[in-house]
């Protein structure tokens, strides 16, 4: 079996999109977040290879693999790697997301923004 | 952009500020070793990728020592790659090279930066091995039959990075204004090096 | 360890099933190449994926692929080719033939 990742050679009837986003801040630290977690040279050791990122990519459905952004993947996979280790809990990662997604409703209203 | 896709955007965003909160309180990773990797990525334009062209153009044995062991010619240059396992193709008169990465999105950062959105394209890894030929007619650039096409596959460990031709009508150009004749997509393999006409 | 390949020698990719992480594309497995250069020894990818770093290396070549041969409805001259890499317990010997 292989994966949503394997896909040379697909027929896929469609030109290749030229359209180039700019890259988003939170992009960017996904991308440094992952560069020092896999760090050689980090004391003690990395905390994880670029093998385990790209697995932790390939295993999202196929339906999730498209429809993902492409560092919503890798943040999902380094979640996904991270968990494994015990680096972090997914609870106390849901509580942490929801105290985020609460400060910044709250931020927002004090704006006054909808 | 959707709305669907901007509320996707905003999520994820509020993701990553979670998932780096929690392993900055950890003591995993510190807020201040992520503005200094992103302050070193920044450093990371096709500039540096086309200051080595230039440089094999002008130096024939810097380029031969390019071809034979990228990373360690690089390194001659003073560029900082950390780690990276440089090959580098050369295009001429009769080949072209042409890069993809068809299982993610393997790409010489060190040299180039972060990939263009269209490389990390469903489209372009599943057809650039396939039909190099229409991809690169696309792209504007159509071969002739009587110029082979390379592709590479980057699959694992080594990273590809294409020595254009350099174009005519340059003799009288230095290393530096050469330099600025090379684009990101000709170091991809998806263009030539400009013409002159282009910067001066 | 001395290479069980050498430049120029002609291999094929083992066309074998996987389960989990591999680095050798579908389309390459049971196709016929030519060894164009050993590019050294690296982490076993199966490996790793799953967090096991400190194993055995393999040795990771690359492989140059007749295009005509990946692909039987190419859509181009015979000379293009395709340059895939491909670690060591990925290849088998074969008989240099057409």
């Amino acid at each position: 079996m292989s994966g949503p990742h394997d896909l040379g050679g697909t027929k896929v009837d469609a030109p290749v999109p030229r359209r180039q986003h700019a890259i988003l801040p939170w992009e960017m630290r996904v991308d440094a977040l992952m560069q020092l977690l896999s760090d050689p040279t980090r004391p003690g050791g990395p905390l994880m290879s670029v093998d385990e990122l790209r697995r932790g990519i390939e295993s999202l459905s196929p339906e999730l693999y498209r429809s993902l952004g492409y560092y919503e993947r890798w943040l999902h996979s380094l979640i996904v790697i991270m968990s494994e280790k015990g680096v972090i809990e997914r609870s106390e990662l849901e509580n942490r997301l929801a105290d985020v997604e609460l400060a910044h409703e709250r931020e927002h209203a004090e704006r006054g923004e909808r | 952009m959707s709305a669907e896709h901007a509320h996707s955007d905003r999520s994820a965003e509020h993701l990553e500020r979670a998932f780096r909160e929690l392993l900055a309180e950890k003591g995993i990773i510190s807020d201040a070793a992520v503005s200094e990797r992103l302050e070193f990525m920044y450093t990371r334009t096709p500039a540096l990728g086309a200051r080595v062209v230039a440089r094999a153009w002008f130096d024939p044995g810097f380029k031969e020592r390019l071809l034979e062991d990228g990373s360690a010619a690089v390194t001659e240059l003073g560029i900082d790659i950390r780690g990276l396992r440089l090959v580098v193709v050369e295009n001429t008169a009769v080949l072209h090279n042409l890069v993809v990465c068809t299982l993610c999105s393997c790409y010489p950062r060190m040299l180039l930066g972060l990939p263009p959105d269209w490389y990390k394209s469903v489209e372009y890894r599943a057809r650039a091995v396939r039909e190099p030929r229409a991809v690169l007619a696309e792209f504007g650039l159509s071969l002739p039959g009587d110029v082979t096409v390379r592709v590479h596959d980057s699959t694992a460990d080594m990273r590809y990075l294409v020595l254009p031709a350099r174009p005519t009508g340059t003799d009288a150009l230095g290393e530096a204004q050469c330099a600025e004749l090379v684009s990101r997509d000709a170091m991809i393999g998806v263009a030539l090096a400009g013409s002159p006409s282009n910067v001066l | 360890m001395t290479p069980r390949f050498h430049p120029g020698e002609a291999v094929r990719v083992i066309d074998k099933a996987s389960a989990g992480h591999v680095r050798t594309p579908r389309y390459i497995r049971g196709k016929c190449g030519v060894v164009e250069r050993i590019c050294g020894e690296f982490r076993r990818p199966e490996e790793s994926a799953y967090g096991r770093y400190g194993g055995g290396r393999e040795r990771l070549y690359r492989v140059r692929f007749a295009q005509h041969e990946v692909w039987p409805d190419y859509a181009g001259p015979a000379e293009d080719t395709l340059d895939v890499e491909i670690y060591e317990h990925w290849l088998e010997k074969r008989e240099a033939g057409p």
